[in-house]
């Protein structure tokens, strides 16, 4: 029988787990930094869109909408593929940590602006009279509170970064989707690729969604 | 509780998965393949390259696909339904030409695809109808004259072919170290090559030509024989033989020389 997934495809595939190993390594590790990365990059402009002055929320609503409104696939081509022509050549790591750090970095933005938002003003104008500086008020009194609202679209958004650092794929990364295009490719067993690939994606994704889903009851019983 | 919940996700999960298989499975069994669903379309199904100038090429401007391979196809069609007209072309990259095969989308794939052991365990091939070495793309400007130069360089291979086994081979025995970089097109590799991401771009030599211009060169370096041949679904043994007699015919009636010659393949 020659299915697709055939028995000997999956011994093939076994035989060679290392190869799914090394890419899920680098899978990982993208997602760490990139998370880290965007969640700094998101608290830092998310603040900004709430703050006072024009000049702040200009620089946060530019970055948002450029990066939101233009595709991943096409800023990554651009960090690869064009930057070199200026004389800048990044390495596919840090360039893969930057690419998807800096996208969801204007989606978490968005998601901390909202729960800022969501934060009664009179909050803010007490903690201000109160002699706290914007930045003070904002770590003490506000995010805080707002943490609770912002959890649960910030792990979709963790999720989802995980999901996206795939697009390294397509400029040779090394991540985990690269590697089972490669050794799938080369011998054409992409059935059980695919899967096992699914599944380990699988397996970063939902102990993550879970663990928020934790927080994220354990922040309502406090309330 | 945690236990019991676990085992459902787990039971679902199979489930899920046996679905998907069984569904795979049906769809493959009811479609009419092999010569007899040929023949009852009235038309054979063949993919083709669209990126490969000379060989399957789609003209952007005309918006056809034409090439030696492309030509093959035609001589398919003639042989099987007798009339070299009756071809409906799809374009396949290296990652697709094998599930299109396997679920019956294509019957045939002559798309630049090389012979190899592990791959004729998939998919029947015909004899080949073109040997090729690989070769080796760089800019003029990079000063690489042999691969022995190589040391450190970064390769851009495409995904699916063979070259970069056969670029590894040679590396162990020059004893140097090459880093392969992986692309899913020629386009890609191209592209990583201007802007300096690879040193060189690799594919079989027929493919290069396509792809040399003012800035770049092809070194003289040769490596391992690729031997292209034409694909079709294992278990359509009829298929595969008047596949393959039909190479034969070519070959052995010189039609094929003179398709090289058409198209300006050395």
């Amino acid at each position: 029988m020659n299915s697709p997934f055939a028995l000997f495809k999956w011994q093939a595939l076994f035989q060679d787990w290392t190869v799914f190993a090394e890419g899920f390594g680098v899978t990982l590790l993208t997602s760490i930094l990139a998370l880290s990365l965007s969640i700094l990059l998101g608290c830092v402009f998310g603040v900004l869109g709430t703050a006072e002055g024009k000049a702040a929320k200009s620089t946060s609503r530019v970055y948002v909408e450029f990066i939101q409104n233009t595709p991943l696939m096409i800023q990554v081509f651009i960090l690869y593929h064009g930057l070199p022509h200026l004389g800048i050549v990044l390495p596919v790591f840090p360039l893969g940590v930057l690419a998807v750090g800096v996208y969801h970095g204007a989606y978490i933005a968005e998601v901390v602006r909202a729960g800022i938002e969501s934060i009664p003003k009179g909050q803010k104008e007490a903690a201000v009279s109160q002699g706290f500086t914007f930045w003070e008020a904002m770590y003490y009194i506000i995010l805080p509170q707002a943490k609770k609202v912002i959890y649960p679209p910030l792990t979709n958004q963790a999720v989802n970064l995980i999901k996206n650092t795939s697009i390294l794929a397509v400029v040779a990364g090394g991540d985990l989707l690269y590697h089972a295009d490669s050794w799938s490719s080369n011998n054409l067993y992409y059935g059980p690729a695919y899967m096992i690939t699914g599944v380990l994606y699988f397996l970063l994704c939902f102990p993550l969604a879970k663990f928020a889903r934790q927080l994220e009851l354990r922040e309502v019983a406090k309330a | 509780m945690k236990i019991k919940k676990f085992t459902k996700v787990l039971s679902a999960l199979t489930l899920a998965s046996s679905l998907v298989l069984a569904g795979c499975a049906s769809s493959t069994a009811t479609k009419a393949s092999g010569i007899q669903g040929i023949k009852e379309r009235g038309v054979v199904k063949v993919g083709v390259k669209v990126d490969v100038p000379k060989f399957g090429y789609k003209d952007s401007k005309t918006g056809k696909i034409d090439g030696f391979e492309v030509d093959i196809a035609r001589a398919m069609a003639k042989k099987i339904l007798g009339d070299e007209s009756k071809i409906e072309m799809q374009a396949v990259t290296a990652k697709t030409r094998g599930p299109l095969l396997d679920s019956g989308e294509v019957d045939l794939v002559i798309a630049t695809f090389t012979i190899t052991e592990e791959r004729k365990k998939s998919y029947n091939f015909s004899q080949p109808y073109f040997k090729d070495g690989v070769g080796l793309l760089v800019k003029k400007s990079s000063g690489l004259k042999s691969f022995k130069d190589f040391n450190g360089k970064k390769v851009g291979v495409a995904q699916s072919a063979t070259s970069k086994n056969a670029l590894q081979e040679a590396a162990k025995k020059d004893s140097i170290n090459v880093q392969f970089l992986e692309f899913s097109s020629y386009p890609e590799i191209n592209t990583a090559l201007n802007s300096g991401r690879v040193d060189a771009f690799s594919v079989d030599k027929a493919i290069l030509f396509g792809y040399l211009d003012d800035s770049t060169e092809i070194l003289p370096d040769s490596f391992a024989e690729q031997e292209y041949g034409v694909a079709s679904k294992k278990g359509n043994d009829e298929l595969a033989k008047i596949v393959d007699e039909t190479v034969a015919e070519m070959i052995q009636s010189g039609d094929r020389d003179k398709l090289l010659a058409k198209w300006g393949i050395q």
